[in-house]
């Protein structure tokens, strides 16, 4: 059942009131944000429907929004997402390398999942960080000057905290 | 060397902090602003700095201020373009990361000149924990009565909200940021209406620059004129340049536009020069979408000139042998890098990011990606390098937004200047799969015209 708890709905009002009165559509794209965060990382169509409802827009509303943007999620992904970048000046200091390393240690191919259910590899587009290059994100934060061994370190460092949370 | 006004103290211990930040200095520029002057008088002064929008297109910031509309009774807003998305670009960042609250007082300044009672920063979805950073710096401004209801007795309210984006560079560009802002998708609006007249919600708004609407606080603090003074001709003030690509020393320097290429390049100062003893062979200097340059039309104009890190020299010989200074996104290439490769990861860029409105743009870019694929991986023919150019030509100035002439400028930048390197793939089908075309003759230099 995809439902905000009350304290995400409070968020969820503060969002709205930065925007002026009758205006509510302009706290889509946080509050979608929001969602996914807060319903396994991904938008179902069920999840973009209750965001619908909670600003009362028509589902279309929700789903072109979530289908133009690249940060939306719209399949089921691993509990760790790498979004490596593969921009002009991270090619040129190697990010293809790091991204072939990265399917050939997990096992995967862009765009899959580990069967593990905890790695999702993604390539993206230019993130600001091309002096501190071949870098990702993952979640909020970004892991930069990417080597083998910062990802073997970056891989490990994951699987101890899925284990630790299990 | 070169005087700094705007990171110079980015470095200092506990800057993110508002006790810091003030004690340093801070939020002076807020007092002067709302204490002697008026809104226009704080307008005329970003005239006559000659500060130009530093997001990459250098318009006239005074200039578009004064456009704005001020209909009785309706709101206004200012709305900062934190969407920083350009390749090569990473100076906003560093500016918000470090020195939130140049950022705050910079917006607090603007938006009393502009009327602009709430105001916006649109910042890039990716950049999540620098939202953390302006929101505690915004809440820090609030506590200490620099934002609110009736800041410092002035009578001027002001708040600011960060508005955050979830991944599409096209909404870097200020009328598909006030769909976005909207809460639609980034497609761009035919302007006219401009956003001066018809922005925000159909309100009278005003996009600009990070770096831009920071630039504000020294020009109050110091005066318009005395900014003037730096830099050189158009070029007023300062630049950030986030420096990328081959070079011992990446990442954001503060250059006052007086400077050579050369020496940006190869001094210790900045760059640093390129490592492994390499040569240099190309570079992009204003982001991905201005013209890339190969050594020998980089370090002097075709006129023989030393090309300077300024507006006017960058662009010295139009795009046929110059490039802009465009975001200050600047990209090094050493002899070792494919322009080819490069031209491809641009192209699948500019696919990506094209909102898919204009047909030229939409079907354009793709296409150019499939050639440029073709060509980098040995299935290419001699007839694909003409009718890229062919293509690229079709997206120019045929678009809504310029996204498609930022999609079509690189590839017709690297045809133009390395051409042999594309028809080197073709005719090399086999041996391009395994080694790069190397430096040639990119960095030979070129004759010199002949003086009258």
């Amino acid at each position: 059942m995809i439902q905000f708890s009350e304290e995400k709905l409070a968020k969820v009002r503060e969002i709205i009131a930065r925007y002026p009165e009758g205006k509510q559509k302009s706290a889509l794209l946080p509050v979608l944000h929001l969602a996914q965060d807060s319903f396994g990382g991904w938008l179902s169509t069920e999840t973009m429907d209750y965001v619908a409802g909670l600003l009362q827009l028509e589902p279309i509303e929700v789903y072109e929004v979530a289908t133009f943007y690249s940060m939306y999620n719209l399949k089921p992904v691993g509990k760790y997402v790498f979004e490596v970048c593969q921009t002009g000046p991270c090619m040129l200091n190697g990010s293809d390398q790091i991204i072939e390393y990265i399917k050939g240690k997990l096992g995967i191919a862009v765009g899959e999942t580990t069967p593990d259910g905890l790695f999702t590899l993604k390539t993206v587009e230019c993130l600001g960080a091309c002096g501190y290059a071949p870098m990702m994100q993952m979640g909020k934060t970004y892991r930069e000057h990417l080597t083998r061994e910062k990802v073997d370190a970056i891989v490990d460092e994951c699987r101890q905290n899925a284990a630790l949370n299990n | 060397m070169g005087r700094k006004l705007l990171i110079d103290k980015a470095q200092i211990e506990g800057i993110r902090t508002y006790e810091v930040y003030r004690r340093e200095g801070g939020y002076r520029s807020v007092e002067k602003a709302l204490k002697s002057m008026t809104p226009d008088q704080v307008t005329d002064e970003v005239k006559k700095s000659g500060l130009r929008g530093r997001g990459g297109a250098g318009f006239p910031t005074g200039m578009k201020w004064s456009f704005i509309a001020k209909p009785e009774g309706v709101p206004r807003h200012l709305v900062c373009n934190a969407d920083e998305s350009e390749p090569g670009t990473f100076k906003d960042r560093y500016l918000m990361e470090f020195i939130p609250h140049l950022l705050v007082e910079g917006l607090i300044v603007s938006s009393y000149a502009l009327g602009s009672n709430i105001t916006y920063i649109y910042i890039r979805g990716e950049y999540a924990w620098i939202i953390d950073i302006l929101e505690t710096a915004i809440a820090e401004a609030r506590q200490h009565g620099w934002l609110g209801k009736n800041i410092q007795g002035s009578g001027f309210d002001c708040d600011i909200y960060v508005h955050r984006g979830a991944g599409a560079y096209i909404c870097g560009e200020e009328t598909a940021l006030l769909e976005s802002l909207e809460g639609k998708r980034g497609n761009p609006r035919i302007k006219p209406p401009f956003p001066a007249a018809k922005g925000a919600w159909d309100r009278p708004t005003v996009v600009n620059n990070v770096e831009t609407l920071a630039a504000v606080v020294p020009i109050i603090n110091i005066g318009g004129e005395e900014y003037a003074k730096i830099g050189v001709g158009k070029s007023t003030g300062t630049k950030l340049i986030s420096a990328c690509g081959n070079i011992k020393k990446p990442g954001v320097y503060e250059i006052d536009m007086t400077i050579s290429v050369e020496e940006f390049i190869f001094s210790d100062e900045y760059c640093g020069g390129i490592p492994h003893g390499k040569r240099l062979k190309a570079c992009i200097p204003g982001g991905s979408s201005v013209p890339i340059l190969p050594a020998n039309l980089l370090l002097k104009t075709a006129k023989g000139e030393t090309r300077m890190m300024n507006y006017e020299s960058l662009s010295d010989g139009g795009f046929a042998k110059g490039s802009m200074m465009g975001s200050g996104g600047f990209i090094v290439f050493d002899e070792d890098q494919c322009v080819v490769r490069h031209t491809l990861t641009l192209a699948r860029f500019y696919r990506h990011e094209s909102c898919g409105q204009c047909s030229p743009c939409r079907e354009g870019t793709g296409w150019m990606e499939k050639i440029l694929h073709n060509l980098e991986y040995g299935k290419g023919k001699i007839s694909d390098i003409d009718l890229l150019w062919d293509i690229q030509r079709k997206i120019e100035g045929n678009t809504i937004c310029p996204l498609g002439d930022a999609a079509a400028w690189p590839v017709a930048a690297a045809i133009r200047h390395f051409r042999d390197e594309f028809e080197w793939h073709v005719k090399n089908p086999v041996e391009c799969l395994t080694r790069n075309y190397g430096l040639a003759h990119y960095a030979d230099p070129l004759e010199a015209p002949a003086t009258a």
